[in-house]
């Protein structure tokens, strides 16, 4: 009985001395900041979509051939090419309820329309590894008709983070 | 928080509970069926001769962290006193703080925490003087958190950056601990024990708007769960040490 309590008190301590050099061992990996994991930036994420004729009731996908976004800063455009594709990805001002951003269905394409967005923000805590962010409610969105945009459709008028969520869908002229 | 989120955080200490709860009625019954398997003919009642035993303890791991990490400190001591059959009475208290310098994020906070709750002894006690063993418990834990004003900067490369403020706020936190380990007696009063703790978040909604990088006594204030390690060496107290006494009852057949 003896042995048997003195050899559960030695195995006790023993994993009493690898656990502390367990905590010794992590404790001097610590980073000083975790990495951030998760998008900083609220996404607005578009869909272009055009109807196959003047009369049909479905829509489909425009893949544009190389449009281009420009976001109307007040440093000048800063313009995004896009390979040819339905789906974009554009950001709102963090600095106002409002912003602006110019588009062509392509490059060689003139003029651009005009894309004006108003909306409210609202400050959101992502973590610490990635601090605060802006998440946005749009009011509304105006636009030109320049180019080849028909209109305009909200599909969710909450933008976060999340780059999964389509907010706007972009109606294409039939004739494109 | 999603459905999933909120089910995941309720059922994890619900789960962990019902091990508990396992393991004690398991140790219970292991007990029982010993004593009835080794005397037929007489029901043996063992009379509580422990004793009484204050242990009161340091945490020393804490200062090994705050020797390597540079923005949070944080120290924690620990009490216990038995009360009978392997339950004992906890209580375990601590302070610290963090504080954040990062380029889009400055602030820092101070906190106490208490926490109060009983360990349970899992394997059976060999001897009166048989002071250590594996053990399970439980915690309710609360800490009341300082923060100071928070600096932030959002950073936005197409837009600018903007930047802002919020103001100092005073939090309390509560939270529920399942708790398990291993404590023996190194020499004559001197304990040594380790515990691995798992920590669930119980109000963390007010933690929403900026969650402390560091809760003294619980860990990351962003997570609603939690793992953390403690090695606590104890000095115990003991008085009254009563000698064991069986009472051995004839059964009548």
């Amino acid at each position: 009985m003896r042995n048997r309590k003195w050899k559960y008190k030695s195995n006790s301590v023993i994993i009493m001395v690898l656990a502390l050099c367990v905590v010794f061992g992590v404790a001097s990996c610590t980073q000083e900041r975790e990495p951030c994991y998760t998008p900083t930036i609220a996404s607005l994420n578009i869909e272009c979509v055009h109807y196959t004729s003047d009369t049909a009731t479905t829509v489909l996908d425009t893949a544009l051939p190389k449009a281009i976004f420009g976001a109307l800063t007040n440093n000048g455009v800063k313009a995004v090419i896009y390979p040819q594709t339905a789906n974009f990805t554009i950001s709102l001002s963090s600095v106002a309820n409002s912003c602006q951003w110019i588009m062509s269905t392509d490059s060689v394409a003139y003029p651009f329309d005009t894309l004006s967005f108003f909306y409210q923000r609202k400050l959101q805590f992502l973590s610490n590894a990635c601090g605060f962010a802006y998440f946005y409610s749009i009011d509304s969105v105006h636009f030109t008709h320049n180019q080849d945009i028909d209109s305009i459709q909200i599909t969710n008028t909450s933008v976060t983070n999340n780059v999964n969520t389509k907010h706007l869908k972009i109606f294409i002229h039939p004739d494109f | 928080m999603s459905i999933r989120s909120t089910l995941k955080y309720l059922f994890t200490p619900i789960f962990s509970l019902l091990l508990l709860c396992l393991a004690i009625a398991a140790h219970g019954q292991a007990t029982a069926d010993t004593t009835s398997a080794a005397d037929i003919a007489v029901e043996v009642h063992k009379i509580d001769s422990a004793g009484h035993q204050l242990c009161i303890g340091v945490d020393i791991v804490r200062p090994i962290e705050n020797a390597f990490v540079s923005d949070r400190i944080g120290y924690e001591f620990q009490a216990d006193y038995y009360l009978h059959n392997e339950l004992y009475l906890a209580a375990e208290g601590g302070w610290g703080s963090s504080t954040v310098t990062y380029t889009d994020l400055k602030y820092n906070t101070r906190n106490t925490f208490y926490r109060l709750g009983f360990n349970k002894i899992l394997l059976a006690r060999e001897n009166k003087k048989d002071w250590g063993g594996m053990f399970m418990g439980l915690r309710l834990a609360m800490a009341p958190i300082s923060r100071s004003a928070a600096n932030y900067t959002v950073i936005d490369s197409v837009w600018g950056n903007g930047s802002g403020s919020l103001g100092p706020k005073e939090i309390t936190s509560f939270w529920m601990e399942v708790t398990g380990g291993v404590r023996v007696e190194l020499v004559k009063g001197l304990m040594a024990g380790w515990n691995i703790r798992g920590k669930f978040m119980l109000n963390n909604k007010q933690l929403k708007d900026l969650a402390p990088l560091y809760i003294a006594g619980y860990g990351r204030g962003d997570k609603n769960a939690v793992f953390d390690f403690n090695f606590y060496l104890s000095y115990a107290i003991r008085w009254k040490r009563n000698f064991p006494q069986l009472v051995k009852t004839k059964l009548s057949k």
